[in-house]
């Protein structure tokens, strides 16, 4: 068996169960990124894999091989640190080759390895500057070439981008989609920015309170989250939930001030529901406005009435703070660069894009 | 960039009037010591005591080195102060780390505590120390002396280091076990360069008390291993106190911690500016 596999992990401090059980494999070569609220365990869980945290049960494969037990260093593991941690009194080179001098490398194969790291990550003409004399960007990539030197068979990274402003962390994010295609290695990465997850990942690994919720490719989680919470937690602004009830010979749903027809892909679903009572979600971008307003109307599509209380010019489109009924919701309307501040009125949900929820498990209805 | 005229402030100059007669306060006896080693006795037992003004003679100094041990008592308190200091960096460092980072029973109790045992002044230890010297034949040995000072000063020591082991962020240490850096290594390769400053401090306070510490060196040194301290006291006499040369002896003992201080001080100071760790 190759990647990295997690058997039944659980893991304790005193009294609180901080992670009850977990299942997870991690296929080589490929970049997995965990995502989830702070203190859903996914630290944890990257540390245990480390092995800077021991584990309470359960067993760590890398690479085929037993590891539950195993000193860091005996794991081929490298690691980057959300603060980075590098030596303050090293500078950039030796910051980068320390792990091979600890192993006694040769010196020339120690510079050669430095060297290919630096040019790959821009650092040549800094090599012999201290941590202290260079910019967030450049700490930041100095973290990423004391990982990438060691050569190691599992990178793990642990928010290493959560420090930089949005501007370098999306070039960095590019930079690490780059880097990942180049060596193959497996990566693992831990986040709570889901943005993060969606552009860099193969798969994400969404957790709740130390329990997997889902796992998947992007477009997977994106597209049909098995759940409320990772309904919740992916997309950006996040999705609406309303609550309704099933009707109908042509199922519908209805609530409070909306009632949308079904697409054919939940009518099974709705038959066999359980409770008549349902949640519905609905993703803020899949609102249009009508066709008189700018809009394009998407295929299948029902008029929804919006009270909007705030309207948001964002170039390309707006979003919107509006009432459905009661409920505050929001919706982001693509109308085009010139269009003028949106009112309330008439405006148009994608049907076939809405979610359906059981309201007492939370889990999704197909 | 351009020079600006800072204007005093009103209460600039009772500021440094206060400044003026607390370094008086402090240089005064200084002086006195010195001055004192330059005279002749005559000079010294004067009723009216002569400040600044008098026709200096080397003839104390001259004494102390030719006709005392002083040699002798210079070499056994550089052994027992170097020594003492290094154990005591060595064991204290050790035990502040293990203190600020391992999770063990009693761990707070014992870090709270340590200071306490610092609260014992050394005269208070004397006879029992003594007793416990004599008892095992160690007397007039330089290792007892070692011992007892390194024992006095860890308390201090510890939890001096243990202040500065706290704020060395533990991702730090995480990265180095990751690289592959055994308990050890991340100690003396990682831990160590960045507590410089901390080990400059602990390593003044601890070199000067077991240069000057008089009572136990005293009572635990005989003919062969008396230290400096004791060496001046050798000079109070049945005959008298002879004041020149004890001064001409204080004079000379001030001046290795002085130089000791210098050095380490600078160490403080590049702690200070290379302590950047965060982005």
């Amino acid at each position: 068996m190759n990647g990295v596999q997690l058997n039944d992990i659980t893991k304790s401090y005193g009294a609180v169960n901080v992670i009850p059980q977990l299942n997870l494999s991690f296929d080589e070569g490929e970049f997995v990124v965990i995502v989830g609220p702070s203190g859903c365990g996914k630290s944890t869980t990257l540390r245990m894999i480390a092995g800077l945290e021991s584990v309470t049960g359960g067993s760590i494969y890398i690479a085929g091989k037993d590891v539950t037990w195993a000193r860091p260093k005996e794991r081929d593991i490298a690691m980057v640190f959300q603060s980075y941690a590098l030596y303050p009194h090293m500078d950039v080179a030796g910051n980068m080759s320390f792990a091979l001098r600890l192993a006694g490398t040769p010196k020339d194969e120690v510079k050669k390895r430095v060297k290919v790291a630096a040019d790959m990550l821009e650092l040549t003409e800094y090599l012999h500057r201290k941590p202290k004399d260079l910019s967030g960007g450049q700490r930041q990539r100095v973290a990423m070439g004391r990982a990438i030197v060691r050569d190691a068979y599992c990178f793990l990274f642990d928010e290493p981008l959560s420090n930089l402003d949005a501007k370098l962390r999306s070039s960095m994010r590019t930079e690490l989609a780059i880097l990942h295609r180049n060596p193959n290695r497996t990566m693992i990465y831990v986040t709570h920015d889901q943005t993060e997850a969606m552009t860099m990942a193969d798969r994400i690994v969404i957790m709740e309170k130390g329990k997997v919720k889902q796992v998947g490719t992007p477009r997977e989680v994106y597209n049909s989250p098995e759940n409320l919470f990772v309904a919740g937690f992916i997309g950006s602004p996040s999705m609406n939930f309303l609550d309704a009830e099933f009707q109908g010979e042509q199922p519908r749903v209805v609530g409070e001030g909306f009632d949308l027809p079904l697409p054919p892909r939940l009518h099974d679903a709705a038959r066999n529901a359980v409770s008549r009572s349902v949640v519905v979600g609905l993703r803020p971008e899949h609102f249009a406005a009508k066709a008189a307003q700018g809009g394009a109307a998407p295929p299948l599509s029902a008029p929804v009435s919006l009270d909007v209380k705030v309207a948001e010019y964002i170039g390309s489109s707006q979003f919107l703070a509006a009432d459905i009924g009661k409920r505050q919701v929001a919706a982001a309307i693509e109308v085009g660069p010139d269009s003028a501040p949106l009112e309330s009125g008439e405006y148009l949900f994608d049907t076939n894009r809405i979610y359906l929820f059981d309201k007492s498990t939370g889990n999704a209805l197909v | 960039m351009a020079a600006r005229q800072i204007s005093n402030p009103p209460g600039i100059w009772g500021h440094y009037g206060a400044l003026i007669v607390l370094a008086l306060i402090t240089l005064t006896p200084i002086w006195v010591m010195v001055a004192t080693g330059f005279k002749d006795d005559v000079l010294v037992q004067q009723k009216e005591p002569v400040w600044f003004f008098f026709f200096p003679t080397l003839e104390n100094y001259d004494y102390i080195m030719t006709r005392g041990k002083f040699d002798r008592y210079l070499w056994n308190s550089t052994i027992v102060g170097v020594s003492a200091t290094f154990l005591t960096l060595l064991s204290g460092g050790l035990c502040a780390y293990a203190l600020a980072r391992m999770e063990f029973r009693g761990r707070v109790l014992v870090a709270n505590s340590t200071l306490l045992v610092r609260m014992v002044p050394p005269a208070v230890l004397a006879v029992p120390a003594f007793a416990m010297v004599i008892n095992f034949s160690l007397n007039n040995d330089l290792a007892v002396l070692i011992f007892f000072y390194t024992a006095l000063n860890l308390p201090f020591a510890i939890w001096l280091l243990f202040g500065f082991y706290k704020q060395i962020p533990v991702e730090l240490e995480e990265a180095a076990i990751v690289d592959g850096a055994t308990p050890l290594q991340v100690f003396f390769r990682v831990l160590m360069p960045l507590m410089k400053s901390g080990y400059a401090v602990a390593g003044i306070f601890t070199f000067r008390i077991a240069w000057n510490e008089f009572i136990l060196a005293l009572l635990l040194t005989g003919r062969t291993t008396r230290t400096l301290p004791v060496g001046a006291a050798g000079f109070i006499t049945d005959t008298g106190v002879e004041w020149g040369r004890i001064m001409a002896m204080g004079t000379l003992i001030v001046i290795p911690p002085l130089l000791f201080t210098f050095f380490a001080a600078r160490q403080i100071i590049a702690g200070m500016t290379a302590g950047a760790v965060k982005g």
